[in-house]
């Protein structure tokens, strides 16, 4: 009686690990059950509202993605039998996507931040239209950031992102960023340059990274430095002139009433300021100043915005600055001579010396 | 025992006094009315006494005051001699108004050219933000304006103004007076140049601040009204006015905390401070030692006032 029962439980056992080796099978079978419905093209539901759901997902849908060698079942995983009863639940990615999994998922904190955002919040708080991690990574053909093909990668972005937020996406494109991304320069910001990529949060936040006091460390990461802004001819000292300017000096004290670099520059519409449609232009810096400077005239684009007292451009600055320098040293080393002549005579009368 | 029976007897003084005033106050009135508010009398007479005896020692408490401070301030004219009135009411006044909006204007203008300084961002939170800091700094401003204009009405109509400001205009007798003291310093020469009212080192004061003021509010009135500036002049203007105030105060402040500080707080005759600011005198010593020409004048005023009013025999 105990030999049987070990030797069912022994065969029992043998049948689980061997299940194991066939897995690979197994899991062919299962993608055929699915195909035989979804391999169809033309399956499809037609919503309440008009709009149409493509259904059609096939073998080839996961090739060259991440995810190459999974199954349906392995996200689509309450789906327990086929044809399964009423629609499956959107995927959770945090079903394997988390820190310490054992399916050999990549491992990091990124996707807990992505919780915080704007974004997740308003699943949060059951805006059923916010993005999701596979409306921006894709559904079936998720691939690396690095992959060009990937929605997210350098050049796809902003149009994974246009797809919600169209009208930005419109003024982006042609702007002097979104031009430099098209036609493949490396440095040029997309959306996430600015934005981030999951810690993306509105522009009211203070955790923003496009918040008005943060606004320009965020340029400044590309604009002040030397080595990327050489590359393309753009003065890099415009963040050092901004931070000693008061803009930038009450800026880092924490005013948001005060300009930073995109309430003069633009925001997703920053053109040089040789475009007529530019808002630095010389000709429309009355209506952009005039934002904050009610009654702002040309005369406020008559000289350099970005002044630096240091450099010989700046003319009449350049000179002030330089009188006043020589000013105070002259004057300065003349007192404080007086002075230590002054201590000088007064120790040696204490020493008794005349 | 005596002390005791010294005031036993006021208290019987005082009581019997009391009773005279008493029997005064209700002697019109007949005896059953009298008794009854007799003690009511009493009672208000007595507060009377104490609120009496109460202003008395208060008034005797400022006598003695008073008296102390004669005495000490006669102990010193002992060491010090007579004590000179230096500067008057007014000039005091003016200038307690212009240190303490410079004070002002330093701690809230000098963050914004160094907001890397570690006390930057202290002193503009102070105030509760940037914003708020520049409405003080618009305060001190105010305060420095008035100052100007004070002086300039002080200079044109006070005659002791118009006599400083004359006194203070710079004579080659102050080029000879910088150099031999520089010769005094170093031990070339065992003599002291011999000041008038103001020495070298005042007049430069004097005109540091004028030429301050000058730029400091001259460039300050374009910045503040930046939006009617802009309506006349071209930008650069204001970068200009920018550039002379953030390097003007630079150098004010360094000139007033490294020479009128050493002047006035540091030097070895004069540390920790002295408090002619707040009283205007300046004793006799000190005016024998520093301002010799101006002492010779004064005494040379009042012996010819004195020959004057002795009559002749």
């Amino acid at each position: 009686m105990r030999g049987t029962f070990l030797a069912a439980a022994i065969f029992i056992a043998l049948g689980v690990i061997a299940q194991g080796f066939w897995f690979p099978a197994d899991a062919r079978i299962s993608l055929e059950k699915c195909t035989l419905c979804h391999g169809k093209p033309e399956f499809r539901k037609i919503l309440v509202d008009g709009k149409i759901r493509d259904l059609f997902a096939t073998a080839d849908s996961l090739k060259g993605s991440v995810h190459e060698k999974k199954t349906c079942v392995d996200c689509h995983f309450d789906v327990s039998e086929i044809p399964h009863r009423q629609r499956p639940q959107r995927v959770t990615c945090t079903h394997c996507h988390y820190k310490g999994n054992a399916e050999g998922a990549p491992q990091s904190d990124a996707y807990l931040e992505y919780f915080g955002s704007v974004h997740g919040n308003a699943i949060a708080g059951g805006n059923t239209k916010a993005p999701l991690c596979q409306d921006c990574h894709g559904n079936h053909s998720i691939r690396k950031t690095k992959d060009p093909t990937s929605e997210v990668s350098r050049g796809n972005v902003a149009e994974t992102c246009g797809r919600c937020h169209i009208e930005i996406y419109a003024v982006y494109k042609t702007s002097i960023h979104g031009v430099a991304v098209s036609q493949g320069i490396p440095e040029a910001p997309s959306c996430t340059g600015c934005h981030g990529e999951h810690k993306i949060y509105a522009h009211k936040d203070p955790k923003s990274t496009v918040f008005a006091t943060h606004v320009a460390a965020q340029c400044s990461t590309c604009h002040g430095s030397v080595s990327i802004m050489s590359k393309y001819g753009i003065e890099a000292e415009q963040v050092t002139t901004y931070q000693n300017s008061f803009h930038g000096v009450a800026s880092g004290f924490g005013s948001r009433t005060v300009a930073n670099c995109a309430s003069c520059h633009g925001v997703h519409d920053i053109r040089p300021s040789e475009d007529p449609r530019s808002m630095v232009n010389p000709k429309n810096i009355p209506a952009t100043c005039g934002k904050c400077h009610p009654g702002a005239n040309p005369n406020f684009a008559v000289g350099k915005m970005h002044v630096d007292s240091h450099s010989k451009e700046s003319g009449i600055i350049y000179y002030t600055a330089q009188f006043f320098k020589y000013l105070t040293i002259g004057t300065m080393l003349a007192l404080i001579a007086h002075i230590f002549l002054d201590m000088y005579g007064r120790t040696r009368r204490l020493r008794g010396d005349k | 025992m005596s002390a005791n029976d010294k005031k036993e007897s006021k208290q019987d003084t005082l009581e019997r006094e009391v009773e005279s005033v008493v029997d005064e106050e209700t002697a019109g009135l007949d005896p059953a009315e009298a008794g009854r508010i007799r003690e009511k009398v009493r009672a208000r007479v007595l507060e009377e006494v104490e609120r009496e005896r109460r202003i008395r020692t208060a008034a005797e408490r400022r006598a003695e005051e008073r008296r102390r401070r004669e005495e000490k301030r006669r102990e010193r004219l002992h060491e010090e001699g007579e004590m000179f009135e230096r500067f008057n009411r007014n000039f005091r006044f003016q200038h307690i108004v212009m240190f303490t909006s410079v004070i002002i204007l330093v701690i809230t203008g000098m963050p914004i050219k160094f907001p890397e300084f570690v006390l930057s961002r202290f002193l503009v939170n102070m105030w509760g933000g940037i914003h708020n800091a520049t409405i003080v700094h618009r305060i001190g401003a105010g305060m420095l304006i008035y100052f100007m204009v004070h002086h300039l009405f002080y200079t044109v109509f006070s005659r002791q103004g118009r006599r400083d400001f004359i006194l203070l205009i710079p004579t080659p007798k102050d080029a000879r007076d910088a150099v031999q003291n520089v010769r005094h310093f170093l031990g070339k020469t065992g003599e002291k140049p011999r000041f008038g009212r103001f020495s070298y080192i005042e007049k430069f004061d004097y005109w540091a601040v004028y030429w301050g003021c000058v730029i400091m509010i001259g460039s300050g009135v374009f910045l503040w009204g930046e939006e009617i500036v802009l309506k006349f002049f071209p930008k650069y203007v204001l970068d200009v006015a920018h550039e002379m105030h953030s390097d003007e105060a630079m150098l004010a402040t360094l000139a007033i905390v490294i020479w009128h500080f050493y002047n006035v707080h540091f030097n070895p005759d004069r540390f920790p401070g002295t408090l002619m600011w707040w009283h205007g005198q300046i004793s006799e010593h000190e005016m024998k030692e520093e301002h010799p020409l101006e002492y010779e004048e004064i005494m040379a005023k009042r012996s010819k006032q004195k020959t004057a009013e002795v009559p002749n025999p």
